[in-house]
């Protein structure tokens, strides 16, 4: 139950919308997806789904490309554009249609719609729904076939917060059960509350593919915040070191760790009143990660 | 192979009938041909000189003339609300093999859309039959053969424009021009070229084969089916390979 991306590429006549991309998901992960907007996250999601054809380059899913799977839904759920339906139809109707394409049993339809809370909606027409509940009814719908690869692009748009904490239990109930998850954001925070995992693109290209722990701490060296009445002093002690003068009493000291500073103040016999290290927000090691990819867009 | 097709057809069919705009189109067709039935059986009835033994089926080509662009709004839209919608997107998701979706989709729109124009083309002449009695006679029913070719090749046209244009508008007007403006329009300009554009428009062929209109232009009924068919296939290739080459819409 993996995914594996090589040397992906989409070109739209002159412009580049995926570069030479290549990755895997595991099973058993959340896997973020992270980008700027723009940066090529739904075409890769719609070249994994076989729906866009790629320049260059494979997607696999299970070890096959989609578009030859039988019954893709048994295999792989996924939820692109939540709005991406008839709206004519009733909630219960759309996944019905999308029952039969796959041989899955129609009772199977009542059972995602009460797992997604959307029971008393089913029999109404979807255009009588809000964002939250098309929401609902997509991942209804990945969910239907009850399947080992997972895809949910942006997810927690239009959910209130109520909705929000459900997609982030679902997707880690989903990633326990062993399930490969791959799900795309622009919203770092949500990221590093969900996801074990992130691949990181920027303009197309892969910028990083790691932990998500990883990430926080690898990149952008992390910071030490230490407080003495003897700031001159503990200066000198760290010379040789990226130190940068916070206030009166207080120092940042980059790449370096709290144990470091400390042995190195107590060496020098320093007083310290405070010593930690400053935990790096995902946020801020993706802007480091994504700044240049965001910063050519405009040119492009 | 077959099973997935089964299966798929199966879902075309729930996909064809979950939507209200099915049953708007077929409603309309179904009044609008049994209107026109009734209102010639009654004037049949009422005629000075009435048509003694003529067959109440003669009914059915009058009726379906005007009437089947209902039922091929219905083939066209079942395709191009798809892409209005965006709903292509799960549904190549649910059916990743294109060609598959395809076949199931024609098969399913065009066997609906010939079958109850049939069937209502059927009940038409009854209608007809009933209300001209005792003028009309119920033998002859063969015409109903020709009224089933026009729809089959007409919703083949139909499914095929759809994909090949994946635009409601654009797949309507599309049937409208061929199957009955440019028909009409093209002869009346006096030009010759003209009018032998129009003798290969499938519209001209199929109010052909309806009426046997129009006559002294050397059209045929061989002529006619053949070139129906040559338009169906056409537009059915370009569709297919649409769909089946570039990204899903």
């Amino acid at each position: 139950m993996t995914i594996e991306v090589r040397g992906l590429t989409r070109r739209y006549g002159d412009v580049v919308a995926v570069d030479d991309l290549s990755f895997d998901v595991l099973p058993g992960t959340v896997t973020g997806f992270l980008g700027p907007n723009g940066a090529g996250k739904s075409t890769t999601m719609r070249m994994v789904l076989g729906l866009d054809r790629p320049t260059a380059g494979s997607a696999r899913v299970n070890g096959r490309a989609f578009a030859e799977l039988r019954a893709p839904l048994r295999e792989v759920g996924a939820l692109l554009d939540p709005g991406a339906v008839h709206p004519g139809r009733t909630g219960r109707a759309h996944l019905r249609v999308a029952a039969r394409t796959n041989g899955i049993p129609t009772a199977r339809v009542d059972e995602v719609l009460a797992q997604v809370g959307l029971e008393r909606a089913a029999r109404r027409r979807i255009k009588g729904y809000s964002l939250g509940m098309k929401q609902r009814l997509g991942i209804a719908g990945a969910l239907l076939g009850d399947p080992g690869v997972l895809l949910f692009d942006e997810p927690i748009n239009g959910l209130d917060l109520d909705g929000v904490r459900w997609i982030r239990g679902l997707l880690r109930s989903l990633a326990d059960e062993g399930r490969t998850v791959l799900v795309s954001s622009h919203l770092m925070s949500e990221v590093q509350q969900t996801a074990d995992r992130v691949v990181v693109i920027g303009r197309g290209r892969l910028i990083a593919d790691t932990t998500t722990g990883e990430l926080m701490r690898g990149l952008g060296a992390r910071v030490v915040r230490v407080r003495t009445p003897e700031a001159d002093a503990l200066l000198e002690a760290l010379r040789g070191h990226r130190v940068a003068r916070a206030g009166v009493d207080e120092l940042h000291v980059s790449e370096s760790s709290s144990a470091e500073v400390g042995a190195l103040a107590h060496a020098a016999g320093v007083p310290l009143h405070h010593l930690s290290e400053l935990e790096q927000s995902l946020e801020e090691a993706y802007l480091a990660l994504t700044g240049d990819a965001v910063e050519f867009a405009g040119h492009g | 192979m077959g099973e997935l097709f089964a299966r798929t057809c199966a879902a075309e069919w729930t996909r064809l009938w979950s939507v209200r705009s099915t049953w708007w189109f077929l409603a309309a067709a179904w009044a609008m041909m049994h209107g026109i039935a009734l209102m010639a059986g009654v004037s049949t009835a009422g005629q000075p000189d009435p048509p003694v033994g003529d067959p109440a089926w003669g009914i059915a080509p009058i009726v379906v003339l005007p009437a089947q662009f209902a039922l091929l709004a219905v083939a066209v839209t079942a395709v191009t609300a798809e892409y209005a919608t965006g709903g292509i997107v799960p549904t190549l998701q649910w059916t990743p093999r294109r060609s598959v979706l395809f076949w199931a989709r024609v098969v399913v729109t065009t066997a609906v859309a010939t079958v109850l124009g049939v069937a209502f083309a059927f009940t038409c002449g009854l209608v007809g039959w009933v209300a001209a009695r005792p003028i009309l006679d119920l033998e002859g029913a063969g015409v109903l053969g020709t009224v089933a070719f026009v729809l089959l090749a007409g919703t083949l046209l139909s499914v095929g424009l759809g994909f090949l244009l994946r635009s409601t508008a654009g797949g309507l007007v599309g049937v409208f021009l061929l199957l009955l403006v440019l028909p009409a329009l093209l002869p009346q300009f006096g030009y010759e070229w003209l009018t032998e554009i129009a003798d290969v428009l499938p519209g001209t062929s199929a109010i052909f084969l309806l009426t046997e209109e129009p006559s002294g232009r050397g059209l045929t009924e061989r002529g006619s089916v053949v070139l129906m068919l040559v338009w169906a296939v056409g537009a059915l290739a370009g569709g297919w390979a649409r769909l089946v080459r570039d990204d899903a819409g």
